[in-house]
């Protein structure tokens, strides 16, 4: 059902219902006359045209966009104007269906009531109607923080670097006059990673193998570009293959250890990777590079840089809770070390 | 055409010159792969063309360019950088992606040939780099910020100096440069450039109008509407090259 519908169906049905009970709790007392049906049909229809014309005003004049402070008078002052109406509305109609007693009706305590009653009813509705909205725009704001919340998830994801891809590409191109049979192997390790990143992507967690695959066929790949610049070690347990981890993690960690470790030092350096198991059942992943963190107040690319490691930690966080770590430090005054812990089952089994 | 080739992979500065060899007319006179080394080279070679890598350890090739007083032609190479590829479209500068497409590169080339043709011949005498004079037709590289410029030197009206930054001032435009006055007043070419003061370095040919000033001063106005005081010490010396 759309707001609209919504609306005049509450609204029909509402006062309809208001004149009904009326009727029903008057016909206790006595028997009721086609002209009160008529009278109260009457009143309910001006309450129904009366809080129409106020949604009319709300809307043209934009008191949702009000602060508290200035909808409260606003809204106030209208219910007591339509309230004041309202009572002139019911004397009227008295007056139209011949049910009118002057000597009873203004009487002002009678009016006073009757105008207090109609206060009453179009607090109501009013109460009625900004809950309504406030309910609705709350639900909206969910939804669409849950679609934010969607896109920040899939832009977490890690993807490859397209300076990485393009770089690789330029070093194969001359590698093919160079040396044709390293050419044709670059040429399969670079499709090794594009299709495990393409597949990859959409899974949570993949095997452990499949992940230090192609972290291998990527350092390979840089070998190549970097040549004697970068030396590469593997220190791998048995036991890490039983581990599942989240894809393009490790990845991308190998990439920010080649971008501040190798690529950005005129000499190059070292990589090394280690594996091993934990003793509360949990796998320990440390990526050690040749340089050292600078302060990050000196650090003039300190976003960019910062955004990769967030991901990461947003990432572990998502997917195992408290129950994942990640840690980077300076080791001696040479290396830097980014350590990711991860527990042996992932949040959802666990 | 004599190119210097700028990248810290040694393929892909072998794939460039493997490309570049196609050309007859351009000859390879040296491979850098990093910025100082670069810089070396440009000042003992004196390249008319240096095709240079964005990404490089520890120094850009932007940085590069801003280190140097006299900057050859120059197309830029990267394999992908947004930063980068930005910074060449919004300023115009020539560019190749790698890896390189021949197309692209003869379009570069047949650019550069244009350009060195209009130019005169820089470096005609065998003198060494480092003891020639700037001159009208040399250009420098500046940068802020995101914009740069290859400005000539013709264009630039005047020098100010700021702290440890010289304004430069050209067209609508007035970016720094981190150099002392002093020492770029010792490279430019006296015979274009003057020391107008202790602050000032004007370009002769933008000199429109001179008036007296108080103690035996100058004020120089030039076109633009920019009005730069002599100082009282190089004023007799300005009269001098003005009469001349």
């Amino acid at each position: 059902m759309n707001k609209t519908r919504l609306y005049w169906f509450l609204q029909i049905f509402g006062w309809l219902g208001f004149a009904l009970i009326n009727l029903f709790f008057l016909s206790l007392e006595r028997a009721i006359s086609p002209v009160q049906v008529g009278a109260f049909f009457s009143v309910a229809a001006f309450y129904l045209l009366s809080t129409h014309s106020l949604r009319y005003i709300v809307k043209k004049y934009g008191w949702f966009n009000l602060g508290f402070v200035q909808l409260l008078p606003n809204t106030l002052l209208a219910v007591a104007a339509l309230s004041v109406l309202n009572t002139i509305a019911q004397i009227l109609i008295n007056l139209i269906f011949d049910t009118l007693n002057p000597e009873d009706d203004f009487r002002l305590v009678v009016i006073s009531v009757s105008i207090f009653v109609s206060f009453l009813f179009y607090s109501l509705w009013v109460m009625l109607y900004f809950l309504f909205h406030f309910l609705d725009n709350y639900n909206q704001s969910l939804k669409y923080q849950a679609k934010i919340n969607e896109i920040q998830l899939n832009h977490l994801k890690s993807q490859l670097n397209p300076h990485f891809i393009f770089n690789a590409l330029n070093s194969v191109r001359a590698l093919v006059d160079e040396d044709p049979s390293k050419a044709k192997l670059a040429i399969t390790q670079l499709s090794n990673i594009l299709r495990f990143s393409l597949m990859m992507d959409k899974k949570r967690t993949i095997e452990f193998e499949n992940e230090i695959n192609t972290v291998k066929d990527y350092l390979n790949l840089e070998t190549i570009r970097f040549e004697e610049r970068l030396q590469v070690k593997y220190d791998i347990e048995p036991a890490a293959f039983d581990y599942k981890i989240p894809p393009m993690m490790l990845q991308t960690i190998v990439e920010n250890a080649i971008k501040h470790g190798i690529s950005n030092r005129v000499k190059g350096g070292m990589i090394e990777i280690k594996c091993k198991e934990g003793i509360t059942d949990d796998l320990i992943i440390q990526v050690k590079n040749s340089g050292q963190l600078k302060s990050q107040a000196l650090s003039k690319k300190k976003e960019r840089e910062g955004h990769g490691i967030n991901n990461t930690v947003q990432r572990l966080k998502l997917i195992y809770g408290d129950r994942a770590s990640f840690k980077i430090y300076n080791s001696d005054n040479e290396f830097v070390v980014t350590e990711i812990k991860i527990p042996k089952q992932n949040l959802t089994l666990g | 055409m004599r190119a210097l080739v700028i990248d810290d992979e040694r393929l892909a500065r072998k794939e460039l010159i493997n490309l570049l060899s196609q050309y007859d007319q351009v000859e390879i006179v040296g491979e850098a792969n990093n910025v100082d080394d670069a810089k070396e080279k440009i000042e003992a070679l004196s390249p008319d063309v240096v095709f240079l890598d964005i990404q490089m350890p520890e120094k850009t090739g932007f940085d590069l360019l801003e280190e140097l007083d006299n900057v050859p032609h120059v197309v830029f190479t990267t394999a992908y950088d947004e930063y980068a590829l930005k910074a060449f479209q919004v300023n115009a500068l020539d560019y190749l992606l790698k890896p390189i497409e021949p197309k692209r590169l003869n379009e570069a080339i047949e650019r550069l040939f244009k350009k060195l043709n209009e130019a005169p011949e820089r470096y005609v005498e065998g003198d060494a780099f480092s003891s020639k004079k700037l001159t009208l037709d040399d250009q420098v590289f500046v940068k802020d910020g995101d914009r740069c410029w290859f400005v000539k030197l013709s264009n630039v009206r005047l020098f100010e100096s700021d702290g440890n930054y010289i304004k430069v001032y050209f067209d609508n435009y007035k970016p720094m440069i981190h150099k002392s006055l002093n020492a770029l007043d010792e490279r430019l070419d006296e015979k274009s450039f003057f020391r107008a003061s202790r602050k000032h370095i004007i370009n002769l040919s933008w000199v429109e109008a001179i008036e007296p000033w108080f103690n035996g001063g100058l004020v120089v106005t030039l076109k633009g509407g920019d009005r730069i005081e002599v100082s009282r010490r190089q004023a007799a010396r300005f009269k001098d090259m003005m009469s001349l």
